[in-house]
Order: C-alpha cells, then sequence, then structure tokens
C-alpha cells in the first residue's frame, strides 16, 4: 500500500475549526428522503471521504453543499458562515468547487477555454473592460490564460490544451473537470467519483493530485466507491446508507464497522453499474 | 338571460374545438418537448379530407370524421418522422424541430391552399347533423353538441391513457427524461409514434368539427385555431390535458361573451389579456405543477 | 457598366432587407447564446419601430438621434420584460415570448393615437443603403468584442450548462438578464430600420411572420456563432426571392423544403464552430 507520510497525520476532527460542517441536515423529495440528519465536519486541509453503496444520497450532499439543491432542515456553513439560501455562484464565490459523477464539460469549448471559464471567479477584471479590450484587460486574460495552462500541467494535459472536451477519453475528461473546478481557486473543492472509469495508474494519479492539493492547504471532499483509493487518500472517512450517516472516522475504522461491511460486502461486490448510478440521478431530480 | 345562456353554450362550443386542439398541441409539448408550428395545418387537412369525402365520395358524416381524424394522425406521424425523427437522432434538441416544423408548416399551408384553390369551402347543407336537443328553453344545435361531448370524451380518455396505463406512464417519463423512460422498459419509438398520432387526431377532430361549424374550409382554418389553442396551453398549462380543455372552453366562453356584451373588436384583446395575465400570475397554468432545476 | 447598375437597381431592396432581417437575427442570437429561445425581438423592434416613426414624424429629429433612442427603447422594453419571463422555465419562456407578440399587436391596434391603429403610418424618411451597411459593421465589431470577452465567455457556458456555470461563480440569469438587454437593443434598432425601409408601419409589421423568419434565419445560418445570424438573415432573405423567380407557383413549397433539408443535414447551421474544430482535429490526427 503506497501511503505517504502525510496520510498518516489524520488528524482527528474535533480539535481543529472545520472548514465544512453539516449539521442535522435532511432533504426529501415528494416525500421520499434522499438525505436524512447527515452531520459530519471536513477539518481544514484534509481529504475527507464520503462513501456509501449507489442511492445512499452521497450526490444529493454534494448538491445540497453547492446550493444547486436547498435543504429542508439543519445548517451548512463555510467556515462559520451560514450556506443556507446562498444561490450557486455565492457558494461559488465564498470558495466552494467541485467536478460531477457525470463529468460535466461545456461542449464545444476546448480543454483550455473550458480551465479558462474556471477562472472566471477570479478574471480581476469586469465585462466591460473585457468588451472594450483595455490593456489592463488584456494582461488579466492573458494572466487567466497562463494560469489554465499550468492547470493543466498540474492535471497532466498541458499537451491536450487545444483539443475540443469531447474529444478526449473519460479519464482525460474527468482531469479537465478537476482542473475548471481549481480555476477559482477554491478553499474547498467536492470531487465526485473523481475516478469513476479510470484505471489503477490514473486513479493513482488522482490519488497524488489529491494529496499535493491538500498539501498546498486546500481542503477536499470526495465521494468515492473506490475503497483502495479512499483508504490510501483520505485522512477522515464518513459512510452513509439510504440517506443516513453510518459511521465516521479513520478509513481503517469504518471499513471495519459491521454496518458498512455488511453495506459493501453483505451484498455482491459489483462495480457500479449504469442503471444504479441513473436511478440515482433520478432521485436527485425528485 | 335567455341570450346569456345560449351565447355561454355557443362559447363552450367554440372552446371545445380549442380545448380539442390544445390537448394534442400540449401533448406534443410536453411529450417530446417540441413547439410544432405545424399543427394547425392537420386541423386544415383534416377539415379539407372530411369535405372531399362527403362532397366527392359522397360519404356520410361518421365515416367522414373519422376520415378527417385518421388524415390528421397519419400527417402527424409522417411529419414527425420526416421533420423531426433525423434531429432527434442527432440529439439536436427543440430549437431545430421548431424550425423544420416551421418548414412544414410553409408547405402543408401552401399545399392546402392548392387543395381548396385558395378558396374557403364549406359543407353542403345536409351533409351534417343538424337536429336541435332542447335544454329547456335553450336549444342546442348538434354540432355544437357534438364538439364538447367529444371533448369531455377525448380529455377523460387521455387523462386516463396518461395516468393510469402503461403507455401514459411512458409518456409521462419521456417528457421528463428519455434515458429514464428507456430504463422503465418502454420503446421511446412507440411513444413517440403513440404521441404524435394522438395529437394529429384530436387536432384533426377539431379540424374536421371547425370546418363544419364555421363555414370556413381553408388554410387559414388551421392558422386560427394554432393562435387559440396556444392561448388555451399557455392558460391550462401544457403539462395536463384537463387544464388545456378547461382553458379552451374557457376562452371560448370569454371570447363569446366579449363579442356580445362589450365589442367584437375587443374580443382578442380580452384572449391575450388573460393570457398575459396568466404568465404573470400562474406561469405553469390551471394544472401546472412545480418542476425542479437539472441538478 | 450598366449591367451592374442593373443588377444593383434589381437587388438592392433585397440586400436592404437582408440587412433588416441581420439585425433581427443578432437580436435573437443574442438572447439564444445565453440558453433562451425567445421571440420576444418582434415585441422589442415594435417598441423601437413605433418609437422611432413617432420620433421621425412628430418631432422630426435627426437620425443620429432617432437611431439610438429607438435601440435605447427597445432595451428598456427588454429588461421590463425580462424580469418576468426570467422567473420562467425554458418551455415557458419560449411560450410566453410568442404570445407576448400576440398582445403587442394588440396594444398596437389599440393605441391609434402612437401607431396609427389598424391604418398604420407612413414613415417620411427612407434608411439610405450606405447607413444600414455601416449600422451592421458596427453592429458586427460589437459582437465580435462580446464573443471574445469574459460575457462571451460567460455566456457560452450559461448556455451549455447553466448549473455547472453556476457552480463556477457565474450568475446564469445576470448573463441572460444582459442578453436581453442587448437583443432589445438590437430589436429596437432593427424595428425602426424596416420601419424605415418598408416606409410604412402597421400592426402586421411586426407579427409572427417576423418571429418565425428571424428564428429560422438564426438556426439556418448558425446559432453558435454571431456571424450565423447574418449569413443565415442573407440566405432567408434571398431563398424566397429566389425560388419565386424558379418556381412561382409553389415557391412556399419550395421556401419549405429547403429550409427542412438544410436543418436535416446541418442541424447546428450553416456557421458551426464545433464543426469546424473537430474536423481540425481529425485532420491534426491524421498528420
Amino acid at each position: 500500500m503506497a501511503h505517504s507520510p502525510r496520510s498518516a497525520r489524520c488528524s482527528p476532527v474535533s480539535d481543529t475549526r472545520p472548514i465544512l460542517a453539516l449539521t442535522g441536515v435532511a432533504k426529501s423529495f415528494g416525500g421520499v428522503h434522499a438525505v436524512s440528519d447527515i452531520s459530519f465536519d471536513i477539518a481544514h486541509g484534509s481529504v475527507a471521504g464520503l462513501m456509501g453503496p449507489n442511492g445512499a444520497g452521497k450526490t444529493t450532499v454534494i448538491n445540497l453543499i453547492t446550493g444547486l439543491l436547498q435543504h429542508d432542515t439543519g445548517r451548512i456553513s463555510l467556515d462559520g458562515a451560514d450556506l443556507s439560501g446562498s444561490p450557486p455562484q455565492e457558494i461559488a464565490r465564498l470558495g466552494i468547487a467541485r467536478t460531477y459523477q457525470n463529468v460535466r464539460l461545456f461542449s464545444g469549448m476546448t480543454s483550455l477555454e473550458q480551465v479558462v471559464a474556471g477562472g472566471f471567479l477570479r478574471r480581476s477584471t469586469s465585462m466591460l473592460a473585457s468588451f472594450f479590450g483595455t490593456s489592463s484587460a488584456r494582461q488579466a486574460m492573458k494572466r487567466t490564460q497562463d494560469e489554465a495552462l499550468a492547470l493543466l500541467e498540474r492535471v497532466g494535459m498541458a499537451d491536450r490544451a487545444n483539443v475540443l472536451a469531447e474529444a478526449l477519453s473519460y479519464g482525460e475528461q474527468r482531469r479537465i473537470e478537476i482542473a475548471r473546478a481549481l480555476g477559482s481557486h477554491p478553499k474547498l473543492l467536492l470531487l465526485d467519483e473523481p475516478t469513476a472509469g479510470m484505471n489503477a495508474a490514473e486513479s493513482q494519479m488522482i490519488g497524488r493530485l489529491l494529496h499535493e492539493l491538500r498539501d498546498g492547504g486546500l481542503s477536499i471532499l470526495m465521494v468515492e466507491h473506490n475503497i483502495r483509493l479512499v483508504s490510501d487518500f483520505c485522512d477522515h472517512v464518513a459512510v452513509m446508507n439510504f440517506g443516513r450517516k453510518l459511521t465516521e472516522g479513520t478509513p481503517a475504522a469504518c471499513l471495519a464497522h459491521p454496518e458498512v461491511q455488511e453495506a459493501y460486502f453483505g451484498r455482491k461486490r459489483t462495480p457500479p453499474s449504469e442503471s444504479e448510478s441513473h436511478a440515482q440521478r433520478a432521485r436527485a431530480h425528485g | 338571460m335567455q341570450l346569456l345562456l345560449e351565447q355561454v353554450v355557443n362559447g363552450c362550443a367554440i372552446g371545445a374545438l380549442y380545448g380539442l386542439f390544445a390537448i394534442g398541441f400540449g401533448l406534443v409539448f410536453a411529450t417530446l418537448g417540441i413547439l410544432n408550428a405545424a399543427h394547425g395545418t392537420y386541423a386544415s387537412f383534416a377539415a379539407i379530407a372530411g369535405y372531399y369525402a362527403v362532397v366527392y365520395l359522397g360519404l356520410p358524416f361518421v365515416p367522414a370524421m373519422v376520415l378527417g381524424v385518421i388524415t390528421g394522425a397519419v400527417l402527424a406521424v409522417i411529419v414527425d418522422q420526416i421533420a423531426f425523427q433525423p434531429l432527434r437522432k442527432r440529439g439536436a434538441g427543440m430549437l431545430g424541430a421548431l424550425i423544420t416544423s416551421i418548414a412544414f408548416w410553409m408547405i402543408l399551408d401552401s399545399l392546402a391552399g392548392l387543395a381548396t384553390e385558395q378558396q374557403s369551402l364549406s359543407f353542403p347543407a345536409g351533409t351534417y347533423p343538424t337536429w336541435i336537443i332542447m335544454a329547456g328553453s335553450v336549444p342546442l344545435p348538434a354540432m355544437q353538441v357534438i364538439a364538447i361531448v367529444s371533448l369531455v370524451v377525448v380529455t377523460v380518455a387521455i387523462h386516463w391513457l396518461i395516468t393510469r396505463s402503461r403507455l401514459g406512464a411512458a409518456m409521462r417519463a419521456v417528457g421528463w427524461n428519455e434515458t429514464a423512460a428507456q430504463l422503465g422498459g418502454v420503446n421511446p419509438r412507440l411513444v413517440i409514434l403513440a404521441t404524435a398520432s394522438l395529437a394529429g387526431a384530436t387536432s384533426g377532430l377539431a379540424g374536421v368539427l371547425g370546418g363544419i361549424s364555421t363555414n370556413n374550409v381553408s388554410f387559414t382554418l388551421g392558422e386560427g385555431m394554432l393562435l387559440k389553442g396556444f392561448a388555451a396551453v399557455v392558460v391550462g398549462g401544457y403539462d395536463d390535458v384537463r387544464g388545456a380543455a378547461v382553458a379552451g372552453v374557457g376562452l371560448g366562453v370569454a371570447e363569446v361573451l366579449s363579442a356580445q356584451y362589450i365589442s367584437t373588436s375587443m374580443r382578442d384583446a380580452i384572449t391575450y389579456a388573460l393570457l398575459l395575465s396568466f404568465l404573470v400570475l400562474r406561469p405553469r397554468g390551471l394544472f401546472g405543477r412545480t418542476s425542479f432545476m437539472r441538478a | 457598366m450598366s449591367m451592374l447598375l442593373d443588377w444593383w437597381a434589381a437587388y438592392e431592396s433585397t440586400l436592404a432587407f437582408a440587412i433588416v432581417n441581420a439585425f433581427f437575427a443578432l437580436s435573437t442570437y443574442a438572447v439564444m447564446a445565453t440558453g433562451i429561445l425567445s421571440f420576444a425581438t418582434v415585441a422589442f423592434a415594435a417598441v423601437g419601430g413605433f418609437l422611432g416613426v413617432q420620433l421621425l414624424a412628430q418631432l422630426g429629429l435627426p437620425l443620429w438621434i432617432v437611431l439610438p433612442g429607438s435601440a435605447v427603447g427597445g432595451c428598456a422594453a427588454a429588461l421590463l420584460v425580462s424580469v418576468v419571463f426570467l422567473r420562467l422555465e425554458s418551455h415557458w419562456l419560449a411560450l410566453a415570448s410568442l404570445a407576448l407578440i400576440l398582445i403587442t399587436r394588440i396594444l398596437v391596434l389599440n393605441a391609434p393615437a402612437l401607431t396609427g391603429g389598424v391604418n398604420g403610418l407612413s414613415v417620411p424618411v427612407e434608411a439610405p443603403f450606405w447607413l444600414l451597411l455601416v449600422l451592421l459593421a458596427s453592429v458586427s465589431v460589437g459582437f465580435w468584442r462580446l464573443s471574445v470577452s469574459w460575457y462571451g465567455i460567460a455566456a457560452r457556458a450559461v448556455r451549455e450548462d447553466p448549473a455547472v456555470a453556476g457552480s463556477l461563480g457565474i450568475a446564469p440569469k445576470t448573463i441572460q438578464l444582459i442578453g436581453f438587454a442587448i437583443s432589445g437593443a438590437m430589436g429596437g434598432l432593427g424595428g425602426v430600420l424596416l420601419a424605415m425601409t418598408l416606409q410604412f408601419v402597421s400592426p402586421e409589421t411586426y407579427y409572427i411572420p417576423v418571429a418565425f423568419t428571424m428564428i429560422a434565419a438564426v438556426v439556418l445560418g448558425g446559432s453558435y456563432h454571431w456571424t450565423g445570424a447574418i449569413i443565415g438573415a442573407l440566405v432567408f432573405t434571398a431563398l424566397p426571392q429566389i425560388m419565386q423567380a424558379v418556381v412561382p407557383q409553389v415557391q412556399n413549397v419550395a421556401n419549405g423544403l429547403a429550409l427542412l433539408l438544410i436543418m436535416i443535414m446541418l442541424p447546428r447551421g450553416l456557421i458551426d464552430p464545433r464543426a469546424w474544430r473537430i474536423r481540425r482535429a481529425l485532420r491534426d490526427a491524421r498528420r
């Protein structure tokens, strides 16, 4: 097991102020409880994992945090500030960025353009100045582009900068999506199954990237099925099933928990099938 | 009082035609996501087919009406398969379909004009029922009774189909999300064909009945219906057939009464004022439901 | 030389109408570029048109005031309308904008003091052809700048996926509001230019046929690049002229067939930047 020395640090959540705190969060769609009474914290500068079988409500939690859905009860706060009722763009401005379970890149844009769009919040020029093409606006755009290139480099995609995103493989598209999310310099990055559709080498590369980012001060929450990745790279894990939190703790402790054992290994271990993830999405739609 | 009651019956009868037309227009919009500009031409052609059937083939009223309805349904399926199916395969969305429907509208309108030699024809007397039922002191002419009964029967039948049957469940599912529909084990192609032919048939029924009762069998018949049916769909909500039916009748009554008691020139103004207030105050229509943003 | 002049005499008015239609198409494109299908351009054109004609005929103001005045009028109407429209979900918005055209016509009919009612108004000033060209050129520069600016990037993101755009900090409704404002200004300008080209306005001037013409022009030309709107307007104005010359009996059938064929073969329109990029990528891959 390729434990990085850092993952041993695994600080208990209680002794630092959390960057993100969910307290008693619940969400139901027309009487169906997608998420019930979920509470967990993410420590500053940690990689947290959110695990659970398909349909457990993990993606709904991400949608609630990013404001795409509004929670019915409970409280979600970023660095102590309540996020309830804020629209997605406001939550993005406060420093939360995300990727999607079923990659959602913009059709018709190149890799570079996707990442540039991700830098919208850091454009440091007004839309009007950019319309008139003032010299400061041009310089600012150049900086954004350079930074986007650097981000592409970071995810190992610099050589595909001018390729249409549709022409990339699934794994490559996921990496572009991570670079796009990083374009806004978030404090907290939410990754929804970042390694789905990737091979083992690519997954390990993503894991190492996450540790580099964490060591640069970024906090990360990742929804993941890949138990190996979670136990290798997460500092702290929460496990959900049927919209509820089963347990939380270190990856090893969580995986040893009997209910987790049952939820995960009690039934046949099959890779997430298409139909299940569709069902989950349909559920997120309401 | 007598006049008021008679006018209300008139309004219901005209409104029933709007409602019938609107049901199909809304059904295609809700299920297939297509704003179909050619929908009115189905009504025109159905009326023309019915007219030719009675005048040249000497068919009685009921078979002629059935022929009109079938014409509407067949035309709707042809338009769907030529104009919409190729775009559907490429996932081009509602925009492309709107344009191809405009293209078919131009083609079919023009052909309908040729078919009637640019004239407005009317069904000869004696080719359709003219009996009158007396409801107390209020006379109910045959064509009005037929229009109202048709609307009720069609609304109940389609509402039942959509809410109770397997095909209807699939139609609703396609409206929400095509992938979800496929997962339910329903062939989307079948749903598409069923929806298109149902919509064409209702439009055709409205066309034949409207062609008889307004003495106007021409390409302008469908155009008039398109605007009124559209208004009914906005007021009633496009995702519920009951809404379209009720709104159609409501618009018909409002129209007739305002022409009678206010002024003929204000007739359309009232229709569209209703339209505007619904857009602002109740943007999802009478029976509209709320929906979630795609998250 | 004389041949050239004959040709010009025959086609000047067609070209003038093509340019006017280009303004309508650009107005429609401006909202479509933010992911909205709206026919409201026709209503903005009516506001700009009748306002411009009143300024010209009643107040006798010069063109350099009238044209911007019409654009501002259209823009104001668009901002007003968008407050209601942007609350609607996309399908409803499309329906509502069609309804707006019907309602506008009724308003125009019932305000004869301002609009001439059923009889319409004659317009004393004709738009010189060079002015149309200059205006189209300057508006084109504007659309080019928009497309390369941060607004353009944000608009593309909102169009492709508003939820994702939101999570990148781009407020979809704000971008769409700006789109409506631009659409209103273009529509208002197009409205007064149409009035000055026809030299007559009536309730029928700004009605359903204009809506279908402009939407067909945009989609035909390609709704993913601003030049598509201009090309589409040119093609869609010239097509009926050609058909009338070639097949006068069934020209509308031929128009419809041509539109149908183009849409089925090129569903993303004549101008499609994504198709160019895919072709380029394929060429690079082969090399």
